[in-house]
């Protein structure tokens, strides 16, 4: 490096060893950061220079929302202020990839922080952003990212198979699962349920939630859930308080949803719902499973029988 | 080889934001130079420049920049865009407007886009000082699009979904000639239908100012004079900027359409001077082949021209290297009508060539010839053509543009009245 042009940058004169080195803040001071705020609600500056004194976390998410209202386009903006958690970043709000590096650059400045790209990925909606930053600021581990799973990732895991399979594709996220089954109506059980007329037994609906709550156990990444469960050894325990609303036939596409309710191992206990074209098809109160993991575990007696078996 | 004629023009320019006022204003000889704050601030020795009226692009921040109502730009496209983008929007929406065409024709895969500017320095500057203060992770992703040259090509091209031929020119003062006669071969050889041609310049101290050392601005405080192509103690030329959009269209095409073209778009000749880097040939050699070459491409003869808008810049050398060689081509005494529009405009750096392309369309439509204005005694050099110092009614079937860049490029157009 020439000698001297560092200094002529407005650098030091020796060569920096660390990025933050090199690196000026462009809002150092309560003017530049007014400034760099200036398009920004007012609430969003006041609270982002009372921030830079108290560092009080309360104040994110008025100093973020304020910032993402200044970047987005004029008629966008009044959704903003709606400040839903489910506001899609991009379906809703216009925000690109590149549009997201403006605001994380801004947001980066006036809180003091730095952000990775790859945090930025899972990042989908106004709440996914407000949790991100409550567990940066506040030093948290941060938020886990929804996980797809595609036909043949599941039929890998699962330890249900063809003809018995009725998951085809699914979304975990930290205490509940989604995933769809299309009924393409040659399922051999419709022949006989019933006779020229082709229905999807509600007992199969029940499984079908059931197998989505055995992939949340094995794939889900849950604090309850730390041990890896063992495939061969996740059985159906009880159900309650199910209700079926309509039937379904050969063509109806099933969305189903499994939520972790609590887990008293080795039971696991979960909530399910089926919707159709946006109708509710089916609820089930609870469904509860019986799980071992792979590392030997203590078998209780009483529920898996004095000699030992488990139950089917 | 299919006939190309000009179908739509538009305007950002200091004549006017609008054809009518261009035509007042070239009919009256009514300049657009003034003496210019920023410049006369900086006490560099350049005092007149030649704003675009409504438009004022000189703040840092483009969310802050002033343009004329009717102009909705997203701020997502403001923040990619220099300040010529503003202009080369501006004026390609009044284009697109006067040809008639609808969106569904725009994107078209048959319809493209060729512009013409040198980038933007300001916006060069701006995100460069940013990245040595703060460093890269500061600056705006949408730093270099915004930049560089070919910016007005990305911005135009995404904004208005052209999905046809697209490209960018950079020959400095020549850009948008070769633009224009290379989308005028584009639609010939029957590849695309219809381009939009647009040239633009940012007009700012960063564009202007580096001419400064070159020496070959007007030191000048009047602006009634400072701008004055053929003028025996011209001094410098006065710069502009701004944009100038023109649809350019297959002779069928427009025909089926039902509009009625400006001209038809004859043919153009090119050549280079091969001499020295800013400066041109003395005796205008390379302009002079051009000419030639552009006459022979159309199958004119000398004799069949009736007026050249001449290039002449209004310094002290290039005017000379353009008088010779049109009387080299023409014949001393036997040339047709000559002027230099940038008596009224400055010197609009890349955008000249399709502004003053514009003018001729114009004068061709409305039957007169725009005057060499701010003469006061002719250069000894121009005797034997025949400038025009006045604008004059006078219909012409065929009309020649000249223009002349660094590196001794020079590209000369052929317009004619439609068949």
């Amino acid at each position: 490096m020439e000698p001297g042009l560092w200094s002529r940058c407005g650098l030091r004169d020796s060569p920096p060893n660390h990025q933050s080195d090199l690196i000026l803040k462009t809002t150092a001071n309560e003017t530049e950061l007014r400034d760099a705020l200036k398009r920004c609600p007012p609430q969003t500056i006041e609270a982002a220079v009372a921030y830079r004194q108290n560092k009080d976390w309360e104040l994110v998410p008025t100093i973020v929302l304020g910032i993402i209202e200044r970047f987005v386009e004029p008629e966008v903006r009044p959704t903003v202020r709606e400040n839903n958690d489910s506001t899609r970043l991009f379906e809703d709000l216009g925000i690109d990839s590149l549009l997201m590096v403006e605001i994380i650059m801004l947001v980066e400045e006036t809180l003091d922080i730095s952000i990775e790209n790859e945090e930025l990925r899972g990042l989908r909606t106004l709440g996914d952003i407000k949790s991100y930053l409550d567990c940066k600021i506040r030093g948290l581990p941060l938020p886990q990212k929804q996980k797809s799973l595609g036909f043949e990732e599941i039929a890998a895991v699962m330890p249900q198979q063809h003809p018995f399979l009725f998951l085809q594709e699914s979304r975990l996220n930290h205490d509940y699962a989604e995933g769809s089954y299309r009924i393409n109506g040659d399922e051999a059980f419709l022949e006989g349920h019933f006779k020229d007329n082709p229905i999807f037994p509600a007992s199969i609906m029940l499984e079908a939630l059931g197998q989505l709550a055995v992939l949340f156990l094995l794939r889900g990444q849950n604090e309850m859930l730390q041990e890896q469960v063992d495939p061969g050894r996740i059985f159906f325990f009880g159900c309650d308080g199910v209700r079926c609303h309509r039937v379904c036939r050969p063509g109806d596409f099933l969305h189903l949803k499994v939520k972790l309710k609590k887990v008293h191992p080795p039971l696991a206990f979960f909530e399910g719902s089926i919707q159709c074209n946006g109708e509710r098809v089916a609820f089930a109160e609870e469904i509860a499973l019986t799980f071992a993991t792979t590392a030997p575990a203590a078998v209780d007696e009483k529920i898996h029988g004095s000699n030992g078996t488990h139950l089917p | 080889m299919r006939n190309v004629v000009v179908t739509g023009l538009g305007f950002a320019s200091c004549l006017g934001l609008n054809q009518s006022e261009v035509v007042s204003r070239l009919k009256e000889s009514r300049h657009g130079i003034q003496r210019y704050e920023p410049f006369l601030k900086r006490e560099c020795g350049v005092r007149v420049g030649a704003p675009i009226p409504g438009f004022d692009t000189t703040a840092e921040d483009p969310e802050d920049w002033v343009y004329p109502e009717g102009l909705k730009l997203r701020l997502d496209v403001l923040r990619g865009l220099p300040p010529h983008g503003v202009y080369g929007f501006y004026a390609l929406s009044q284009a697109l407007e006067d040809a008639g065409l609808a969106r569904d024709q725009v994107n078209d895969p048959r319809t493209g886009l060729y512009t013409a500017s040198a980038g933007s320095p300001s916006r060069m500057y701006y995100n460069l000082d940013r990245m040595i203060r703060f460093g890269p992770q500061r600056c705006s992703p949408l730093g270099i699009v915004a930049s560089i040259a070919g910016t007005l090509t990305f911005n135009l091209a995404a904004a208005y979904k052209i999905k046809g031929s697209t490209s960018g020119f950079v020959s400095a003062c020549a850009s948008s000639g070769h633009a224009l006669g290379a989308a005028r071969d584009e639609i010939a050889l029957g590849r695309q239908d219809r381009i939009l041609v647009v040239g633009a310049e940012d007009f700012s101290v960063e564009t202007i100012l580096p001419f400064v050392s070159m020496r070959v601005l007007s030191p000048s405080d009047d602006p009634d004079t400072a701008s004055r192509p053929f003028d025996r103690d011209r001094d410098g030329f006065v710069g502009t900027g701004g944009a100038v959009a023109m649809i350019l269209e297959a002779e069928e095409i427009a025909e089926a359409r039902g509009t009625t073209p400006y001209t038809r778009f004859s043919g153009w000749g090119q050549a280079s001077d091969g001499f020295h880097v800013a400066a041109s040939h003395p005796d205008g050699d390379g302009l002079a082949r051009a000419m030639q070459n552009a006459l022979d491409a159309t199958a004119i003869e000398p004799g069949a021209v009736g007026y050249i808008n001449a290039h002449a810049t209004s310094t002290p050398v290039g005017d000379i290297s353009e008088l010779r060689a049109i009387k080299r081509v023409f014949g001393a005494h036997q040339t047709p009508a000559v002027s230099s529009t940038k008596a009224l405009t400055g010197h609009a750096l890349s955008l000249s060539s399709i502004m003053e392309s514009a003018f001729c369309n114009l004068a061709m439509r409305h039957g007169f010839l725009p005057g060499s204005a701010h003469i006061s005694h002719l250069d000894f050099e121009a005797e034997g053509v025949d400038i025009v110092h006045e604008s004059v009614s006078r219909r012409v079937e065929t009309m020649m543009s000249n223009s002349s860049g660094f590196g001794g490029a020079n590209v000369v157009l052929v317009f004619q009245q439609p068949g």
